[in-house]
């Protein structure tokens, strides 16, 4: 069983409102049940109500599994980097502190890293997963590059991120702007790191505040 | 072959030198070797040799070996060495004797690999000594109800041949098997039935092994039941059978899921490595300035990135390394990049925000259009 | 004589306590006996889910991929509604009060407690009158409740105090669109949002509320639509969209009426349809000819050019789909907002049609059916006038009664409390309504319903008012019963049956035919299952506008769902009201709306301010709405652990300007007063909220209710209660307050 070579995941963090269904279905999969492997945060909340959500984005050289010193981490043909192997992760967080995209989580109570595994229980049998088929903004979204291309043409996948020096490419696709696609060869995220929450703002204003009483 | 091959296979080679002489004189220049066991021993000698082989080449792996070096170093640490023994133990009683972690995990995954385990270690401790000649019993002379223990060729205890202990040692592999037979249907009942196993587990990795243990223990039950109740009956054929089935898991240990037996004590390693990091100073995140790591395992990583080829140093002034943000912070950059590209496209980028949007401004229209 | 029973031991026992997948619920090597196709059982939306059963008991859900409004999406109530079930709270038996027993309550077999609850009803009708037994009622009911339970109060009680809690939800809405197009329905199914280039967003904080129609708004952008947000709040649907109009709130007229005013200013005005398919267009441009930009700044607090540019974009739009929600309804002219908001619809001429789309969107589970077949006070089935002669005629033939002997309208829900308060109501039964929590100034609710003669709860949980009951019956959960519901876009849809009820508990309308046998009046009570009830129904509803009557459940399995109007088994049900030819029993082919002369109404709907306006003594305004993993009062969602967890406790938004002003920084304790009452909770410090105003969420009980704060105005129309604004003055507080 493997997850099909069409079958492709698109994450738009811009879409995203925060509602936490990805979290609470993310729980409710069988290689993981009962526990949730997503992130999803505020990026800022006290100036916004931006938020995202991080699944694994299944790099091509996954950084976890090489400086996992105990070979726990395996990436399968299909490009699903697995969850740690139970039986040889010793816990020493590595990969938790490795990954560039801050994915893996150690679960301290049983000694081990578990992280998202695109719901290979799901995906390698044909089916969505569980985040993906519910997510209210599709901010994650799960299906056929065709069918992202018809439903948003203004937005393009890209799968290259640049981390410093670092470039990554990775399984999983995030959409930018149709219109940067071509010029813009990665996500630059490291230069990113001094800007605050984005918003697609139109600022607009001429008015005094007025009458603003406090007590 | 590379340099880390051949070292490796000088390692490989001195253990099974090593092994080979220890047999030599565990049986006393073979005098207590049988020779009908000989094909077991050279499976032995072989896993001998891949095993470390293939250890040797771990421990050489970047993240291993700096683990590996910082482990023993701050096991050895002086002032914290009494201590660390104390808790060495604590933990083999608690994460090897009983596997508390798995128990954490689920309770029947607990017992499947308790009784597998325990099961496998007895049967161990019996037959490699067994094998290599390193214990044998003699009758005491002129004495034929007891048996004297040779460890090595040294008399140790002597027990009584119709004795409770007598029959408890003698039938110490059929209680292996009766730990690991248990173990092993549990951990198949799972593998067949949860739906999450079904989907990562693989053949090799995972049942491979349950049926090599499985076979092994069933044909050493019936080797006793055959001698015990059925006079021998088919006694060679099984002997074969169950030497086969025991040569294969030997020859495999090496290669699956039989090697984390040794893998895993790495884990005690590794507790001391974050006992001394979270003593030691702290690494906080360049950008949010929580601690998320001590600050050694953050360095540490820098190096083994860079060992492994990875090239996250930014050069940038505020940060050298991408390492030096928390994981939390990498999650909220990564929108940020996004983000921005998607205000670009729209022509509403500010130059003068960077941080979210404060309705006040846009009352008072601070925030330029 | 009916005090709420709050101690240790009846939380103990009845919680609420938060259920976690355990056993079956969080074994990944079940396979369930089934599979059931239904809907969630919160908001209006109705997203599909596939219900996993095993051994009676919902172990888990799969997406419902095939169910086109949703296909799979599912916001986080929906992922852990599945937890509902065998909940240790769960009610399975009935209960009698008795402050004897440690918990306040006591078991009582069931028929007992029915014989009680008739001999309680037929003593305080001989007394007092017919009218002084009231019933409170839900729009969570499926509406073969809903509508049985209107029939029970007229034909069975004989009272005419029946109301629901529908009337602190959509009746703006409601009232609005029959007073300006002559049917309350949303206009047009979601799949035309995909087709607007406009997007405007009133008072509707789509992604915590109605979070999968995110999507839908999301979808539109993809394809080019631009976003209008109004909303005191930057929510996040707003932090995305294209313009942000930041309004004060309760002046949301004020900026209808200005956009109206810069349209007819501009020429952005479809006179062809405004000349042929409208009337009253001429008074309301006199009422918007003083609304100029800068008037409507000064009153809406938002910034003129916004305002320009929101009415450029809109008057100039070839295709639109304006939604609205609570956030213009919640006021006491809530009902003027929503005319307000089709004012502008009418004049751009984007109606009845794909890229023309206006609707409400409805709060609560069958909050659409729910308010069409009956349990309203002044309204019989099929959205009929329980005033109107002819409507009361053909009713009371269906229901076999004489037109004579059916009651007249009766008050709305909040004058239920009121005259329960005053003595005039002595009784009351409640179904599916937890008014101790939703109702405004909740501090007089809790007074009024201890003053009850005998009160009665049906419902699966004790929620915060049944613990004021004399009887407590044991209801059914969604998933325990089968009916039909009609969702945010009009589609008729089904909900099935999962698993059976457990212990003593009953489908709720077994309850209600089991009171009716008790108090000896079982005529038209005798139905054995809910198919038998929606056929009646729908004869009930043939002719109505609601009309149901080509509705069966097979056509809603087949095609999933059926929009109404379907007045015959071989209509396919109007997906898209308004559009030529359509199917309408009124104008009878005189117009696309509802009225005799087919035309729609602008209605002049002049700005008022809110009921309590700020002052010097309470200087900012409150807020209130829901957060997006709690449902309305909370009575399931805070019982369901994953969803308390995500939000535990309500916090009280506000802007750090405000903050700085009292003193306080984010996770402070503040205590907010209104003329009604206080509440202590932490401050949430943000940006993204008005200075002149702060939120609050009213899922919660006791001291962390915010309509212990709001105000009971009400519109004059819709009788809706003003929980949107009302003035409050805030501290830091003293003292944390007990962890309770």
């Amino acid at each position: 069983m493997s997850v099909p070579g069409h079958m492709e995941f698109f994450v738009d963090p811009s879409r995203c409102i925060g509602c936490q269904s990805c979290v609470q279905a993310c729980s409710e999969c069988d290689t993981h049940k009962g526990q949730s492997m997503i992130h999803l945060e505020y990026v800022e909340r006290s100036v916004s109500t931006q938020t995202t959500p991080v699944i694994c984005m299944h790099c091509d050289s996954p950084t976890c599994a090489e400086v996992c010193p105990a070979d726990a981490i395996k990436r399968t043909a299909d490009g699903v980097v697995q969850s740690a192997r139970k039986p040889r992760c010793i816990a020493c967080n590595n990969c938790v502190l490795a990954c560039p995209f801050g994915v893996p989580k150690m679960m301290v109570e049983f000694d081990l890293m578990m992280k998202c595994d695109m719901c290979y229980d799901r995906t390698s049998v044909g089916k969505k997963p569980m985040c993906a088929s519910v997510c209210p903004s599709q901010a994650l979204f799960f299906g056929t590059r065709e069918q992202i291309e018809q439903s948003r043409p203004n937005a393009a996948p890209l799968n290259r991120f640049q981390f410093g020096n670092q470039e990554i490419t990775t399984k999983v696709n995030m959409m930018v702007p149709a219109t940067h696609a071509a010029r813009v060869e990665h996500i630059d995220v490291a230069a990113a790191l001094e800007s605050g929450p984005t918003e697609r703002r139109v600022a607009l204003s001429v008015m005094d505040p007025g009458q603003q009483g406090v007590r | 072959m590379t340099r880390e091959q051949i070292k490796a296979a000088v390692w490989g080679l001195l253990a099974t030198a090593i092994l080979t002489v220890l047999i030599i004189l565990g049986s006393r220049n073979l005098e207590h070797f049988d020779a009908a066991l000989v094909g077991y021993t050279f499976a032995s000698i072989f896993a001998a040799f891949a095993i470390t082989y293939r250890y040797a080449m771990w421990l050489q792996r970047p993240p291993t070996a700096l683990y590996w070096r910082r482990g023993w170093r701050v096991f050895f640490r002086r002032p914290f060495l009494r201590r660390n023994l104390r808790v060495w133990l604590g933990r083999i009683w608690s994460g090897f004797a009983l596997n508390l972690f798995i128990w954490r995990r689920g309770r029947r995954r607990w017992l499947a690999h308790w009784l597998i385990m325990w099961g496998c270690v007895i049967a161990a401790a019996i037959t490699f000594p067994l094998v290599f000649g390193w214990i044998h019993f003699e009758t005491p002379p002129g004495d034929f109800e007891h048996y004297r223990v040779f460890v090595f060729g040294f008399p140790t205890i002597k027990f009584a041949i119709d004795g409770g202990l007598g029959f408890v040692i003698f039938h110490g592999l059929v209680w292996a098997a009766l730990l690991v037979i248990p173990g092993v249907m549990i951990a198949m009942y799972r593998r067949m039935r949860d739906h999450g196993a079904g989907a990562v587990q693989q053949f090799g990795e995972d049942f491979l092994p349950l049926i090599l243990l499985f076979a092994i223990s069933m044909t050493g039950l019936m080797l006793t039941a055959s001698y015990t109740w059925m006079k021998g009956y088919g006694y060679d054929f099984l002997a074969i059978l169950h030497a086969i089935t025991v040569i294969f898991a030997l020859l495999w240990l090496p290669f699956g899921k039989f090697f984390h037996i040794f893998q895993r004590p790495a884990q005690l390693g590794v507790a001391f490595y974050k006992d001394v990091g979270g003593m030691s100073e702290p690494a906080r995140c360049a950008r949010c300035g929580a601690e998320y790591a001590s600050k050694m395992h953050v360095d540490d990583l820098i190096e083994v990135e860079k060992a492994l080829g990875y090239r996250y140093d930014v050069d940038d002034g505020r940060i050298d390394h991408y390492q030096r943000i928390c994981p939390q912070c990498r999650r909220a950059s990564l929108a940020i990049a996004q983000g921005k590209l998607w205000e670009l496209a729209r022509g509403q980028m500010e130059t003068t925000h960077t941080a979210g949007m404060d309705i006040a401004d846009l009352l008072t229209g601070e925030s330029g259009g | 004589m009916a005090q709420a029973i709050d101690n240790t031991a009846l939380l103990e026992k009845f919680g609420p306590h938060g259920a976690f997948s355990t056993g079956l619920r969080l074994a990944a090597n079940v396979e369930p006996d089934r599979v059931v196709n239904t809907h969630c059982c919160f908001c209006g939306q109705q997203c599909g889910i596939q219900l996993k059963v095993k051994d009676n008991e919902v172990i888990g859900f799969e997406p419902w991929f095939d169910f086109p409004f949703s296909r799979g999406m599912l916001c986080p109530k929906g992922v852990k509604r599945y937890l509902q079930g065998s909940h240790p709270d769960r009610l399975l038996h009935a209960y009698q009060r008795d402050p004897s027993a440690p918990e306040g309550f006591r078991e009582l077999g069931y028929e007992r407690a029915v014989e009680q609850v008739a001999g309680a009803i037929s003593r305080i009708q001989r007394e007092h009158g017919p009218d002084a037994f009231a019933i409170l009622t839900g729009a969570s009911l499926t509406t073969e409740k809903a509508y049985l339970m209107g029939k029970f109060a007229r034909v069975c009680l004989g009272t005419a105090n029946i109301d629901y809690n529908g009337r602190l939800c959509m009746v703006s809405a409601a009232a609005g669109n029959k007073k300006a197009f002559g049917i309350d329905r949303a206009a047009n199914p979601w799949d035309d949002i995909l087709h607007a280039d406009m997007i405007w967003i009133s008072g509707a904080n789509v992604a915590e509320c109605a979070p999968i129609t995110t999507d839908y708004v999301w979808r539109a952008r993809d394809l080019g639509a631009k976003i209008i947000v109004v909303d005191p709040r930057i929510t996040p649907i707003a932090r995305t969209c294209d313009l942000f109009l930041p309004v004060k709130p309760g002046r949301d007229i004020a900026l209808f009426n200005g956009i109206l005013h810069l349209m007819i200013e501009r020429d952005w005005l479809d006179h062809d349809f405004i000349q042929n398919q409208t009337v009253g267009f001429d008074k309301v441009a006199e009422c918007v000819n003083p609304w100029t930009p800068a008037r409507t700044a000064e009153v809406t607090g938002i910034p003129e050019r916004l305002i320009h540019q929101a009415a450029e974009w809109w008057g100039t739009a070839k295709s639109s789909f304006l939604m609205h929600a609570r956030g213009i309804e919640h006021h006491s002219h809530g009902v003027q907002n929503v005319l307000g908001a089709i004012n502008i619809v009418l004049a751009s001429g984007r109606i009845g049609r794909e890229g023309g789309g206006y609707a409400t969107i409805t709060g609560q589970g069958n909050g659409q059916g729910g308010r069409e077949h009956g349990q309203k006070c002044d309204q019989l089935p099929g959205a009929r006038d329980i005033s109107n002669p002819e409507h009361r005629d053909y009713i009371a033939k269906v229901w076999g009664i004489k037109p004579e002997e059916m009651p007249g309208p009766g008050v709305d829900a909040y004058e239920i409390i009121r005259k329960i308060d005053s003595g005039e109501i002595r009784g009351l039964l409640s179904i599916c309504f937890n008014p101790k929590i939703s109702l405004p100034d909740n501090n007089f609710v809790a007074r009024a319903l201890d003053k009850l003669d005998f009160y009665v709860a049906i419902d699966f949980f004790l929620n915060e008012t049944a613990r004021h009951a004399d009887i407590v019956l044991p209801g059914s959960l969604h998933e325990e019963d089968e009916g039909v519901v009609t969702q945010i876009e009009g589609r008729v849809i089904k909900i099935n049956k999962a698993v059976e009820c457990p212990g003593e508990a009953r489908q709720d309308w077994r309850i209600i035919q089991d009171i009716a046998a008790a108090l000896d009046r079982p005529h038209g009570f005798t139905f054995t299952e809910p198919k038998e009830i929606f056929d009646e129904l729908r004869t009930a509803s043939r002719g109505g506008v609601a009309d149901y009557s080509g509705i069966t459940y097979e056509k809603i399995d087949n095609q999933y769902g059926v929009f109404w109007p379907c007045p015959s088994e071989d209509h396919p049900g109007t997906p898209r009201l308004f559009e030529p030819g359509s199917w309408n029993p009124v104008a009878k082919g005189a117009g696309p709306f509802y009225f005799p002369d087919g035309k729609a109404r602008f209605n002049v709907a002049d700005y008022t301010p809110p009921a309590e306006d700020v002052d010097s003594e309470f200087p900012i305004m409150l807020t209130t709405g829901r957060v997006v993993s709690q449902f309305l009062s909370g009575t399931q969602t805070r019982r369901i652990g994953p969803l308390v967890e995500q939000f535990p406790e309500p916090r009280i938004e506000m802007h750090p300007q405000l903050a700085e002003r009292i003193g306080v920084v984010d996770g402070d304790w503040v205590t907010t007063e209104s003329r009604r009452g206080d509440c202590t909770l932490q401050a949430l410090v943000v940006t993204t909220i008005r200075p002149d105003t702060v939120f609050i969420p009213y899922h919660w009980p006791g001291r962390k209710s915010a309509n212990q704060l709001t105000i009971s105005a009400q519109d004059p129309i819709s009788k809706i209660p003003e929980y949107k604004v009302c003035a409050v003055r805030l501290r830091k507080a003293e003292r944390v307050p007990d962890a309770k």
